[in-house]
């Protein structure tokens, strides 16, 4: 009874002393100002950041407000913000974290340190690469439900039902500590004050920008790099322009020879026909879209393999899937070997649907 | 049917002996030993009792003591009784007319002769004064003292049978306990006509002397529960028992609880049912409430309106219930946790609302939740207490206009008005009063946890909670049953409502005598003919 006692005695004080925890210092909502955005840009030699604050008022409409401040480190951004707002800015509910393209090609992990370092952060904060400078985009006027939710949910929407790759600073940070994997990110531009537009996807070297994919090619990077694809493509045949939504794809890579490597991409995708050009449907039509398709997607998808190969580059993870096969895999050999990788595509398009006008 | 009700009970010698101690205590002797002629040491002593007894008795003005001739003998016979106790018209109409009109020599023959069933002919004069007490008539011939009659004319002022009010149910049966454990014991005798249900009478309470029956099923309730029950009656001390209230908490396994740990019920049906389960109930005189042991907290979230329908629509109210105790609880705190702690868990959406609905409140979360947590609980403690028909108004006052205002006032923000409000209406969905008593009480530390730290706070409170119901038993078996001790087969009946045909087994944790209700194959065939 007595060690009971004692033991009860401590664990009570335990329970106690986490209240000398200054995490569990409190935070109430109308009290603090809640970081949605953040925004890094080059102003000569510092880095100038910005955060997008929501501003509540009550009519329980919202504006957006932006603190910016200069400085070479982020911890030291974020004080003199803090030192210009009237209620402590948390970060933990961050939505957005958009880079300067210039700042993009010097790397962006340092910046990343930050959230990697503050668990209130989460894992599912989007990143993207901004052709332009962040505090612009963060300066328009997206929408009463503000600016943040504005950013997140057309990354989002793309991301489920477009051709968006799946990207987050998670999925960042895996491809990134990931060898033989190079992460990529949205790109965005501000198109006029009221719009941002998906323009491409930037393609990384580790923590640095090398390249910036095309919009239209992002439909065959999203079958390479992701699981699932929604997205829409265009397909020329002789009768005309026809237009493919995809419901599901599936991507395998076989490693078919060693010495020189061989690799073998092959995509199943099943899709709907969503437009034609032309009234009826001729005999056969079908079948000419799913091998027209067949033969556009196999040497789009190669000609990207084969560009990335050039750059030295491998979102795809194409290092990290030879690892998987080899035993005692050498990556420093790797990047010589991945030179010599010759790619071959093999597609197998299916239309399921081709809508109820015949 | 009170008088018949000795019959039901089977004495025990342990009670008579106790009887016989409490009346050495009480001055007790022959009627009209002033008026004996036999002169032995043994009537020497009972006169001076007697005239002990007489006089404590006689100081009250409802002590009567009436002389009678009988027209054919001419012998005197005497009734002494306490009118206050005693109805009438079994003096008028029954006892009266036979004893004036018919022959009779001895005090035996009386016994054939009245029309009472309860009639008890004895020499032993210490039972006098209790017998007066609990409403029987003393019949003494004047020649002969030595013998002497009692019988029972006993008044019950007792209100008729009514439909349950606190456990209503729209279908199933309409009838509620009363304060007459006669009455109570008929209905349930009544349900359970077999001869294998045991009722054992006790008398509680030096002042009081309160009738207890505790009732089980020979041969399927556990002997060890019954054995429980009985030394802890016999363990009390109370000298005044009011209600079987008094016995949930004077028979507790845990006192200090706020968990009730006899699960009480006014349906007959419910303890009727129960008992079939192997458990023991006690009914107490003068509470319109039985007590049903040894229970489960499950239990106390059933309605035994779930029996009536259908085991689809009874599993889903459960559930319905389940979620109202969480939500009722839980609701209140976790606002506060997440508005003083935790914003990150607020969806942008709900922010712009909550912000807005708080931007005017002066105080932290906690005192605005602790003023309408207290501002409801005023409202349901007046609404008690006041008569009905002012209650009703209270609660308009209270709901519409003190909420209203004070969100108008910027004392309180409308968002966890809402929330308040809910978690009162959730908090009525719990079928068992005292239970929701319980609930009510709980909402307090889980609300000051979370002022402190927060979700982590709460997850603290509830592991103390879990705690505390895991070490908590009913007459000695555990009240977390059926999850802890984990027992697969009694879910069946405990967060879900299975159907009857998968009800073939009693509860395990029961250890019952007999563990099977029914054959289980019977009752899955069916005898159509069109099959």
């Amino acid at each position: 009874m007595k060690v009971t006692r004692i033991l009860l005695t401590l664990l009570m004080c335990c329970l106690l002393l986490v209240g000398c925890n200054p995490r569990y210092e409190r935070k109430v909502i109308d009290d603090i100002n809640i970081a949605t955005g953040m925004g890094i840009d080059k102003s000569g030699d510092q880095l100038k950041g910005s955060i997008m604050i929501p501003v509540f008022k009550a009519d329980k409409s919202m504006e957006n407000f932006l603190f910016t401040a200069k400085g070479t480190i982020m911890r030291d951004v974020a004080a003199q913000m803090q030192q210009k707002a009237s209620q402590p800015i948390f970060s933990g509910s961050m939505d957005v974290a958009l880079f300067e393209e210039v700042v993009a090609r010097e790397g962006i992990v340092q910046v990343l340190d930050v959230f990697l370092r503050d668990p209130s952060v989460g894992a599912r904060v989007h990143l993207a690469v901004v052709d332009g400078k962040a505090q612009e985009i963060f300066e328009g006027n997206y929408g009463d439900r503000g600016n943040a939710q504005y950013l997140k949910d057309l990354i989002e929407h793309n991301m489920e039902g477009g051709n968006l790759p799946l990207t987050n600073l998670h999925s960042f940070l895996f491809n990134f500590y990931q060898q033989g994997k190079d992460p990529y990110l949205p790109y965005l531009k501000q198109e006029s004050p009221e719009l941002v537009n998906i323009t491409g996807i930037a393609i990384f070297k580790d923590e640095k920008v090398i390249d910036i994919l095309h919009e239209n090619k992002m439909f065959y990077f999203k079958l390479l790099v992701d699981k699932f694809s929604m997205g829409q493509v265009k397909v020329k045949e002789e009768h005309g322009e026809a237009t493919v939504k995809s419901i599901t794809s599936d991507t395998n890579m076989k490693l078919t020879k060693r010495k020189p490597y061989e690799i073998t991409v092959q995509i199943k995708l099943k899709g709907l026909l969503t437009e034609h050009e032309g009234t009826r449907l001729e005999k056969n039509e079908v079948k000419d879209i799913e091998k027209e398709l067949e033969k556009q997607i196999n040497k789009t998808c190669l000609k990207l393999l084969e560009d990335f190969q050039k750059q030295k580059v491998d979102p795809i993870g194409v290092g990290h899937f030879v690892k998987t096969k080899t035993r005692n895999f050498n990556f420093e050999k790797w990047q010589t070997d991945y030179q010599d990788v010759t790619f071959k595509v093999s597609t197998n398009v299916r239309i399921l649907e081709v809508g109820v006008v015949e | 049917m009170v008088r018949d009700m000795s019959i039901f009970f089977r004495r025990r010698r342990r009670q008579k002996e106790q009887d016989d101690k409490e009346q050495k205590k009480q001055p007790s002797s022959k009627g009209n030993a002033e008026k004996d002629k036999d002169k032995n040491k043994d009537d020497e002593k009972a006169n001076k009792h007697a005239e002990e007894w007489e006089k404590e008795l006689s100081k009250s003005t409802d002590y009567q003591k009436k002389d009678y001739i009988n027209r054919k003998t001419g012998k005197k016979f005497i009734f002494t009784f306490i009118p206050t106790l005693v109805e009438e018209k079994v003096l008028d109409n029954n006892a009266l007319p036979p004893l004036l009109e018919e022959e009779f020599l001895k005090i035996i023959d009386v016994k054939k002769l009245l029309p009472i069933a309860d009639v008890e002919v004895s020499s032993d004069t210490k039972k006098i004064a209790q017998k007066l007490l609990d409403g029987y008539v003393l019949l003494t011939l004047e020649e002969d003292t030595r013998e002497f009659a009692f019988f029972s004319a006993k008044k019950t002022v007792v209100r008729s049978v009514t439909s349950p009010e606190i456990e209503f149910s729209v279908i199933g049966p309409k009838e509620a306990f009363v304060e007459s454990i006669g009455d109570n014991l008929n209905m349930v005798r009544t349900r359970l006509p077999v001869k294998e249900l045991i009722i054992e009478e006790y008398t509680v309470g030096k002042l009081s002397r309160t009738k207890v029956a505790v009732i089980y099923i020979d041969g399927i309730t556990n002997k060890e529960i019954i054995n429980t029950v009985k030394q802890r009656i016999d363990d009390i001390v109370k000298d005044e028992i009011a209600d079987s209230s008094y016995f949930t908490q004077l028979i507790a396994d845990n006192g200090n609880s706020p968990f009730p740990q006899l699960l009480d019920s006014e349906r007959p049906d419910r303890v009727a049912s129960s008992l079939a389960e192997g458990k023991v109930a006690i009914i107490v005189d003068g509470s319109p409430h039985a007590l049903i042991g040894p229970t489960s907290l499950t239990e106390f979230f059933n309605a035994f309106e779930d029996y009536f329908l259908n085991w689809i629509l009874a599993t889903f109210i459960r559930m319905i219930r389940l979620f109202a105790v969480v939500f009722s609880i839980m609701i209140t705190p976790l606002y506060v946790a997440v508005v003083t702690h935790h914003y990150e868990l607020i969806p942008k959406d709900l922010l712009v609302t909550l912000v807005a609905s708080r931007r005017v409140v002066p105080f932290p979360p906690v005192l605005e939740a602790l003023f309408l947590e207290v501002t409801i609980e005023l409202l349901r403690e007046a609404g008690a207490r006041l008569p009905t028909k002012v209650g009703q108004t209270i609660g308009i006052v209270g709901g519409i206009v003190i909420g209203t205002a004070s969100v108008e006032a910027g004392l309180t923000s409308n968002v966890l008005l809402i929330f308040i409000a809910l978690s009162a209406l959730a908090s009525f969905t719990t079928p068992v009063y005292q239970m929701s008593n319980t609930i009510r009480l709980l909402r307090f530390p889980f609300l000051f946890m979370a002022e402190i730290w927060g979700i982590l706070g709460m997850t603290i409170a509830f592991s103390f909670l879990i705690a505390h119901l895991l070490r908590l038993t009913s007459l000695g078996l555990p009240y977390m049953e059926p999850v802890f001790p984990l027992r697969l087969h009694d879910f069946k009946d405990a967060l879900f409502r299975l159907p009857f045909s998968s009800q073939s087994k009693r509860p395990t944790f029961l250890r019952t005598g007999d563990s099977s209700r029914f054959s289980k194959d019977k009752a899955k065939k069916k005898k159509d003919i069109d099959e």
